[in-house]
């Protein structure tokens, strides 16, 4: 057989090695800098600074209290430096004054969860195997352990990915046949940015609260909601709103939070204006490989359901996904929005948190050969309904699911673009 | 006229005759996948699926999907219910693709007209919700590339009800995997081999009399711990894994290596990458399964043998997980690299068994002994030399079809025993 077809492979191959044979020894230079063969473990680390700023709630006989590690906590307790751009350590105590042992679950914190020796794999240095294992020794013991038992308060460090300003953080502690969710919202130390974000979150600003107490009136409400976001001038040809969420903001962020939406914001966020301000909130799905994904932005409105507030919010993704150019920079909304708007309540019926799903008007139908363009230059098309997504505290199943009888939800079936599927197809 | 556009044309006459139109020529051989679709039937549900190949799935979309790691799912759902279902696309993969998200990937270089064409051709493919009821609606859902075989979990809801369907489906190509379907029916143990256990008790005690951990091909080693037994099969379990991002792995060999290794270098997220035989049983694993993290150092995997013993009829599995937090060299293996596993493998075993309690079908949890505790201070060492310390639990999932929710799962066999439970406080003052 000849060798010849192997050739451009084996080339490939040849030039990866040489890459590979690179990178590690720049790797290992870089290690052998920065790895201190005589590191040694800091003093024991007193807590009472996390304590004092530690924000606690107490629900059926648990209490939960935490903390986001300052820089100073981080040296003093860690005693490594970690890249805050990656990975945020945050300390939790769990008392258990329940009769059942509790287990935390950390995918309920952060899906993308590292483990204490990752931690300290990344920390390592090259030829330094007993600094390199009293690393190992002190990031265990300062990590979160499973079980808290009857009667027991346990301690310790969970590893996550960062928040900047404020940490939205979830604890799910499972019990046998229970699960106990927490909501916490935790100063993050040491950064002064994204002042923007917890303060309009529960109290609506300068109007007077309206409450409904019967689906019928709020769907009617819901429905004269202004179509699209505004831009800093109030014109109105920003982004539609084709979300709204109910329900308590702990019980929401819950729901994202286990289905790996993070807060992240990015300039172009701040251009949308609802109620004259800026989002609120804003989360993004983490998709693979950093690419960036679909959005959500979110705004209190003045309106409450049964005692729950009301959120509007827009569901997009940027044009390009996980295929888009590496280096761009910009986020341009993809003209589907109805297909992301879709694919979060896909996501959603999987994070425990939705209780009920209705659909309404309010954004108007858009044609896809006559699309709208916004403020930004983006277009879209719309079968023109908000999703109207329900959240609850309980955890609830896939059957357990209720779906309002509201505006029929067909898809393309109806919409304009799908009708100009449909003629294109004739 | 552009290639692109002719591949969409011809693949939109496949599309229409897909989609039921009469009038259109009768299906050609890149339909052949429709033939072999495999149908199940829950409730006033009929479901029929078929896992499309490399080749079927470029004759339908007009473009190489295969070579940008997309796998088209298609799925035709007849209701016969009084209600409304949908179809939730990320049960069947959590990192799935759009329809408009898949089409982007063959934009590069088209012009404004023919990414339009390509766009449409996309979102009338795809599976469209919901299915009312009295219809018929067919789609494809477009996945991450599997190959060899693939689990394909179906969730569909409808207002307070949900129904699922599960199928293993053998993914035409070059490296079909045969073996795993045998495996799924337990052919591979005479039916008087077979021991079904129906109290708690013995079946604890069957457990921890399993061996402590894998061996190499002879058998004259150990290597990493058998941390973990599954309970259940196609029906429960495996959904429940696919639900939760974990898929199967590839065999070494060298073409995925050198994907592994180009992965490494630029820091992507590679979700499929191939991991080495160990041995249990005489024989290597029947099942590898990962779950990529943030690019390839960062993964979960696992890795299962059938075992010949039930449990209430269920299939038992047994096997082994450990967490990778890196890549380093090695002359343990022909490949010179292997996965610096993380120590610590309990905690990789309760990331597991965490990740499990979201995935919709987790019935209970508990642990057994049987690894044999290996202090932090005196490790054992897995075949490729990692150190690994452990409380000498093995952790023992049990699946059940039913969807339930986090605040029904049960824990048992544990009396007394919890995981992490024996280990000293940590130098935080209380």
């Amino acid at each position: 057989m000849s060798r010849l077809p192997f050739a451009p492979r084996a080339r490939g191959t040849l030039r990866c090695a040489i890459r590979c044979l690179c990178t590690l020894s720049c790797a290992a230079t870089l290690a052998l800098v920065v790895a201190c063969s005589t590191w040694q473990a800091p003093a024991d680390f007193s807590t009472s600074g996390l304590r004092e700023r530690a924000q606690t709630a107490t629900r059926h006989e648990i209490r939960v209290s935490a903390a986001v590690l300052s820089a100073e906590d981080r040296r003093q307790m860690l005693g490594v430096e970690l890249d805050k751009t990656r990975v945020q350590p945050v300390w939790v105590e769990v008392q258990n004054r329940t009769a059942e042992p509790l287990m935390l679950l950390r995918p309920g914190t952060d899906p993308d969860y590292f483990s204490p020796l990752e931690v300290a794999w990344s920390m390592h240095g090259i030829f330094a195997p007993a600094a390199n294992a009293r690393i190992n020794a002190h990031l265990d013991q300062l990590g979160f352990k499973n079980p808290v038992l009857p009667g027991e308060t346990k301690a310790g460090l969970l590893f996550i990915n960062p928040e900047r300003a404020t940490r939205l953080l979830n604890i799910d502690l499972l019990q046998r046949k229970t699960l106990i969710p927490f909501s916490l919202f935790l100063r993050v130390p040491d950064d002064a940015g994204e002042k923007w974000f917890a303060e309009g979150l529960f109290q609506p600003h300068g109007s007077e609260i309206k409450d409904y107490d019967d689906l019928a009136a709020l769907r009617a409400a819901l429905e004269r909601l202004p179509c699209c976001a505004a831009d800093a001038n109030g014109r109105a040809n920003g982004d539609p709103f084709n979300a709204i969420l109910v329900g308590e903001f702990a019980d929401i962020a819950t729901a994202f939070v286990r289905r790996g939406y993070r807060r992240s914001t990015h300039p172009a966020d701040a251009l949308e204006r609802a109620f004259g301000r800026m989002p609120d909130a804003v989360v993004r799905k983490q998709s693979q490989a950093g690419a960036p994904a679909t959005w959500v932005r979110v705004w209190i409105t003045p309106m409450r359901f049964d005692g729950h507030s009301v959120y509007l919010a827009q569901v997009a993704r940027p044009t390009g996904g996980r295929f888009a150019p590496r280096e761009a920079q910009n986020l341009v909304l993809h003209e589907d929005v109805d297909e992301a708007r879709n694919f979060l309540i896909q996501d959603m019926m999987y994070s425990a948190g939705l209780d009920k799903l209705g659909f309404v008007t309010g954004v108007g139908p858009v044609s896809q050969a006559q699309p709208r363009t916004t403020f930004s230059g983006a277009h879209y098309f719309s079968d023109g309904l908000r999703a109207v997504m329900f959240f609850a505290t309980r955890p609830l199943s896939l059957s357990q699911v209720q779906m309002l009888d509201w505006e029929p939800y067909l898809d393309w079936r109806q919409s304009p673009a799908r009708k100009e599927i449909d003629d294109a197809r004739k | 006229m552009h290639r692109m556009v002719r591949h969409v044309l011809s693949a939109t006459a496949v599309a229409a005759a897909l989609a039921g139109c009469a009038s259109q020529p009768p299906p050609t051989a890149s339909l052949d996948y429709k033939s072999s679709a495999v149908t199940r039937s829950d409730g006033g549900l009929r479901v029929s699926t078929a896992v499309l190949s490399a080749a079927e799935s470029e004759a339908v979309y007009g473009v190489p999907l295969a070579n940008r790691s997309i796998q088209p799912v298609w799925v035709e759902v007849k209701n016969q219910e009084d209600r409304a279902y949908y179809l939730l696309s990320p049960g069947l993969d959590p990192n799935f693709f759009p329809a408009s998200e898949a089409a982007e990937a063959f934009f590069s270089g088209a012009p404004q007209d023919e990414r339009t064409a390509l766009d449409r051709h996309f979102r009338r493919l795809a599976f469209r919700n919901p299915v009312a009821p009295g219809a018929t609606t067919s789609g494809f859902v477009l996945t991450n590339l599997d190959e060899g075989f693939k689990f394909v979990n179906l969730d569909l809801v409808a207002d307070g009800r949900s129904r699922h369907f599960s199928v293993l489906a053998i993914v035409p190509g070059l490296r079909t995997d045969y073996h795993i379907s045998e495996v799924f029916r337990q052919g591979i143990y005479p039916p008087q081999d077979i021991v079904n256990y129906t109290d708690d008790a013995s079946f604890q005690a069957a457990l921890e009399a399993l061996p402590c951990c894998v061996t190499n091909e002879e058998g004259s080693r150990n290597g990493d711990p058998l941390n973990l037994v599954v309970v259940g099969g196609l029906d429960d379990a495996f959904p429940a894994f696919a639900r939760r991002g974990w898929r199967g792995t590839e065999e070494k060999w060298s073409g995925s290596i050198m994907k592994v290794v180009n992965s490494a270098l630029s820091g992507e997220r590679y979700p499929y990458a191939p991991v080495s035989d160990l041995y249990l049983f005489g024989r290597a694993q029947d099942l590898a399964l990962q779950k990529a993290r943030d690019n390839v150092h960062q993964r979960n995997h696992l890795r299962l043998w059938l075992s010949p013993m039930q449990y209430h009829g269920k299939q038992v599995w047994v096997g082994q997980i450990s967490r990778d937090i890196g890549s380093r060299m090695t002359v343990h293996t022909a490949t010179l690299t292997t996965h610096k596993i993380d120590p610590d493998v309990d905690e990789a075993r309760s990331a597991l068994t965490q990740d499990m309690a979201y995935s919709v079908t987790l019935a209970k949890f508990g642990f057994v002994k049987g690894v044999g505790a290996a202090p932090q201070s005196a490790p054992r060492e897995n075949l490729t030399t990692d150190p690994y310390y452990t409380d000498g639990l093995r952790c023992v999932l049990v699946f059940d079809q039913t969807h339930t929710s986090l605040a029904q799962i049960e824990f048992f066999l544990s009396q007394g025993i919890y995981e992490n439970g024996g280990q000293p406080p940590g130098r935080v003052k209380p």
